[in-house]
């Protein structure tokens, strides 16, 4: 008995040291928090985190002299870790928004989007039918879509419509063609991902949103991140290489001139912009 | 094309695997040595101790693991910077240890009260008697139940990755958005696995159990 009791002891150091090491990573790179599955900006293939916006941060990291390593996390955890300094920056096609702006501060943004309302390729639906008169409509919980949906749809008691919120894209479309759900809007690089990779999907309509997309750092910026980031984006934008990125994850996608459009709200768009006015 | 796509992506999932292995070994360690000890303390312990054993067993048992796992990961890490690999093991461990007290609480009361009296009135001190005599019984008598604590433990490992820890659940997810879709396959392939190790793990669990039996011993010897 005693021995057995001695086996399972050590077992449990076994143990211990194991956490020991998984907690004893080195603090010096930056931790960049991704969610990894949102192509085509962030999402792991073949083990590797790939995507523009992991592949631009790179881009940035080598051009500032910055190291970083990517971490990833849920979707809805990444602004709380944000918020609470567990990760150092965000790095995914993070739309800026007022209530976000509240807990982090944004670099330049480098891309605008609009929203698509997808159907099903062999749905009758339009533009109209699919967001009103009885349909029922998925979106991402959290993402900027659904917010919108709620206020400009939801609220509204002349519109009928149902409104799901997913944990991802992936299976709100997959919901779709199960018949769950009449339509999906999603943003405009999400949409033609899925097209792109011969999801059965129309677009039938666009909602015009300019919706700037930036990274992020924790409100404040205490790490003094956002200068090094803004230079590091023009300077990519700059050489060309930004745009060989985009095209390797999104050639349908038109690249907007950088800084995109910039809210009056966000305070880190406040002259001077560290990196980018001076 | 989902088959090839799931033959070149499986690397990639049986690390997914590993990580959930890793997971299950630490939890089910720090679930043990505490859960026994509580056991141990709720059987014989003063009157406080038995208190703190029963309360520290309503809370983790009344508490959905998601729910701890978030608590820990976000509650805890603002005090000790603790990796979402640990938060994980704390949460589920902890949580595991009260279902584990259970367990040996349940099979120390099943030994005989005169067994220890026997072996005080031989002169064994109580904690003596508690490791030579009752619970080398105990234990045995534990491996039947405790198999069903592993096979639930090892399902809860899926969890873990909404705090960031990238096991097999979350290496799926990786395959079905990186592809845009394929929920069905992918989810088909990580159930079969997550079953074939469920079911390596009972069938080690039932062979320790035969070989641990004591032949003829007419209490924990059935098997």
């Amino acid at each position: 008995m005693g021995r057995l009791l001695s086996k399972l002891a050590v077992g449990a150091v076994a143990a211990a040291s194991l956490i020991g090491g998984a907690g004893a990573a080195s603090a010096e790179p930056l931790v960049a928090g991704v969610e990894a599955s949102f192509p085509p900006w962030a999402y792991v293939e073949s083990g590797e985190y790939k995507g523009i916006a992991i592949d631009a941060m790179r881009a940035i990291a080598e051009d500032q002299g910055l190291e970083v390593e990517f971490r990833d996390l849920p979707w809805p955890s990444l602004i709380p870790a944000l918020a609470k300094g567990r990760i150092d920056l965000l790095v995914t096609g993070l739309n800026i928004t007022e209530e976000r702006n509240e807990v982090l501060d944004f670099s330049i943004p480098w891309w605008e989007n609009d929203d698509e309302v997808l159907v099903p390729l062999d749905s009758d639906l339009n533009v109209v039918t699919a967001l009103c008169c009885g349909a029922t409509v998925g979106a991402q919980g959290g993402a900027t879509q659904l917010q919108w949906l709620e206020d400009n749809l939801g609220a509204n008691e002349d519109v009928d419509v149902t409104l799901r919120s997913y944990e991802d894209y992936v299976t709100a479309v997959e919901d779709m063609g199960a018949g769950r759900l009449d339509a999906v809007v999603t943003s405009t690089d999400t949409a033609e991902d899925f097209i792109a990779k011969d999801r059965p999907v129309k677009i039938v309509g666009t909602i015009q949103q300019n919706q700037p997309q930036a990274l992020a750092v924790q409100k404040g910026d205490p790490k003094e991140l956002l200068g090094k980031l803004n230079a590091g984006i023009m300077n990519i934008y700059r050489s060309g290489e930004w745009e060989e990125i985009v095209r390797q994850y999104s050639p349908q996608s038109t690249i907007r001139p950088i800084p995109a459009s910039m809210p009056d709200y966000v305070d880190a768009y406040q002259e001077p912009i560290p990196g980018y006015s001076e | 094309m989902i088959v090839e796509i799931l033959i070149t992506q499986m690397p990639y999932l049986l690390h997914g695997v590993w990580v959930a292995l890793q997971l299950l070994v630490c939890l089910l360690a720090l679930g043990f040595v505490l859960g026994l000890s509580l056991a141990i303390l709720e059987v014989y312990g003063h009157w406080t101790l038995r208190w703190f054993g029963v309360l520290f067993e309503r809370i983790f048992r009344g508490i959905p693991a998601i729910v701890l796992l978030l608590l820990f990961y976000y509650g805890v890490a603002d005090f000790v910077d603790i990796s979402a690999f640990t938060a994980a093991v704390l949460a589920l461990g902890l949580r595991s240890a009260a279902y584990q007290s259970q367990i040996f609480r349940g099979s120390i009361l099943s030994i005989s009260q005169g067994q220890m009296l026997a072996a005080r009135a031989m002169g064994m001190s109580k904690p003596m008697a508690i490791r030579e005599i009752i619970l080398p019984q105990a234990l045995r008598l534990s491996i039947g139940p405790w198999t069903n604590e592993f096979s639930s433990e090892m399902k809860a490992t899926s969890l873990a990755y909404v705090i960031g820890v990238v096991e097999l659940t979350r290496q799926a997810r990786y395959i079905i958005s990186s592809t845009q879709g394929n929920i069905l396959a992918v989810f088909a392939v990580v159930a079969a696995l997550y079953f074939i190790f469920n079911w390596l793990g009972n069938w080690g669990l039932y062979r320790l159990e035969r070989k641990l039996a004591v032949p003829g011993f007419e209490q924990g010897g059935q098997g």
